[in-house]
């Protein structure tokens, strides 16, 4: 079907069926001969679109398919070619799974709104004043060079007209695609007619989507594109630092780890000798309860029971937090960096390693390449 | 006999200069914190924990303020006032850089951080025990 609509055939609609140009050789010219003979003593008793074989013009047709039921099962015919015009269909009207969810993500907006400004510089000199949500978005978007595509793309989302309309047209119950024309339609054009009705009934069969959407959308119409644009940046690359505080989406959805840089630091040890230590992510996820601080990279530190990525840091006298608040991610966090930077008592030497060998004979983590 | 004409550094001159202090108490590993500005005259002569001592009793505080105030009190309970990584001792401009806002004014600049004590770290196990 696929390679006839793609071809340079021209082919005749009619009542709702496609027919084919007939293939004309000794034996079926008598055969056809001998079908009109016998339709025209029928006269009158066949119904439109029942004869097998019509003649258009100068032109014989064959009967083929049915236009509705190839729409109808067009998902089970050809899956891939489906896929593919459902996916541009949605990502048309930017109904795909994900960028309007972005909107509805709790978690997301509590990094932003309520944990972010706690380790963010505002803008306003030595004032200090509460940030608002529409502050904070600015100050992102002053801070992150967000690519132009995604400001385009936001300009899109916060027009509501297209799926308005679309909208519109489910409820009244309007055809979605009208029926094509009979009479003769080059394959191509038939194709793309075709493509049309296809995507014209995914979105119909979205309609709960669409209607999700638009509440979502409406709730955005006054919002500036620059900061709709922040997240679809978001949900596009999933992460974005600022000063040293960042967050990144984990695989799972709408989880997240957050995080604050340390910077470099200077332990001493026993002896009053320095440790300049590289900068490192704390940070704490979102998914696990109860939370409690890790460091993101391959690190070593005292605190640290190995030399390898996401370690738990080991803490002293804390109690942590089993629900998701933003006073929670704050509170893990700082005592994460807190232990990581001033924490490490060189006489008692608490923690799995000490910085200053001792001489005992346990494999442990040693620090002199830190020592400066 | 060489004719040398003495020449003062610029950052000589700078460090001389009358200048606003600004000192930024900040409460754990936050952004931001409370200022308090102190004016030429007001700070020379004091060490960098009266004047945060100074700070911390301040009246006529913003909501956010002293929403602030509370979070350097929180810890402040057991912490420790820390400046540059260090404790604070002596005198502020031992600890102060030059800075200057967006409309050009200079002042010195002094963050100081209230930590509260993370006790890091187990104990580890002496292994002849």
């Amino acid at each position: 079907m696929r390679r006839l609509l793609d071809s340079d055939l021209e082919l005749l609609v009619e009542s709702g069926f496609i027919y084919l140009p007939l293939l004309l050789d000794p034996d079926i010219e008598q055969e056809t001969r001998k079908l009109f003979r016998s339709k025209r003593s029928r006269e009158g008793s066949g119904r439109p679109g029942s004869e097998a074989i019509i003649r258009h013009k100068d032109g014989l047709f064959i009967k083929t398919l049915s236009i509705r039921s190839l729409l109808q099962h067009h998902k089970t015919l050809d899956p891939y070619a489906y896929n593919r015009l459902k996916n541009a269909s949605l990502q048309k009207y930017q109904l795909t799974s994900g960028v309007d969810d972005i909107f509805l993500d709790e978690t997301l907006e509590l990094i932003l709104f309520q944990i972010m400004p706690y380790f963010i510089k505002g803008r306003r000199g030595l004032q200090r004043k509460k940030l608002s949500e529409e502050e904070i978005l600015d100050l992102i978007s002053e801070r992150i060079d967000i690519p132009e595509k995604y400001y385009s793309e936001a300009l899109r989302f916060i027009d509501l007209k297209p799926l308005t309309d679309i909208q519109g047209d489910l409820e009244d119950q309007k055809p979605i695609h009208k029926s094509p024309a009979n009479g003769l339609w080059p394959a191509r054009k038939l194709r793309d007619w075709f493509h049309g009705a296809i995507q014209a009934k995914i979105l119909a069969d979205e309609r709960d989507r669409v209607k999700k959407t638009l509440q979502v959308r409406q709730q955005l119409a006054h919002t500036k594109p620059e900061h709709v644009a922040i997240f679809f940046y978001i949900a596009d690359k999933g992460s974005i630092e600022i000063e040293g505080f960042g967050f990144s989406r984990m695989k799972s959805h709408k989880e997240y780890l957050i995080y604050k840089r340390t910077g470099e630091y200077v332990l001493k040890d026993y002896y009053g000798r320095s440790y300049l230590f590289p900068d490192c992510r704390v940070a704490v996820s979102t998914y696990y309860t109860p939370l409690k601080p890790l460091v993101i990279e391959k690190y070593k530190h005292p605190f640290l029971r190995g030399y390898q990525a996401g370690q738990e840091i080991c803490m002293g006298g804390f109690e942590a937090p089993t629900e998701l608040t933003a006073e929670a991610v704050i509170q893990v966090l700082e005592e994460g960096i807190t232990a990581l930077l001033h924490s490490y008592d060189a006489r008692r030497r608490i923690g799995y390693h000490s910085l200053d060998k001792t001489f005992v004979h346990i494999p442990t983590i040693v620090f002199e390449d830190y020592r400066v | 006999m060489l004719d040398v004409e003495l020449k003062k550094a610029p950052q000589v001159d700078e460090e001389e200069e009358l200048k606003p202090l600004v000192l930024e108490i900040i409460p754990g590993h936050a952004a931001e914190g409370l200022v308090e500005i102190y004016q030429p005259g007001s700070y020379e002569g004091e060490s960098l924990r009266r004047l945060v001592d100074k700070a911390l009793t301040k009246k006529n505080l913003s909501i956010e303020e002293q929403l602030i105030l509370e979070d350097i009190s929180r810890q402040l309970e057991g912490g420790k006032l820390l400046c540059r990584g260090q404790e604070i001792g002596g005198t502020a401009l031992e600890f102060a850089v030059s800075e200057q806002t967006e409309a050009g004014e200079k002042y010195f600049y002094v963050p100081v951080r209230a930590i509260r004590p993370q006790e890091g770290g187990h104990v580890r196990p002496e292994p002849w025990k």
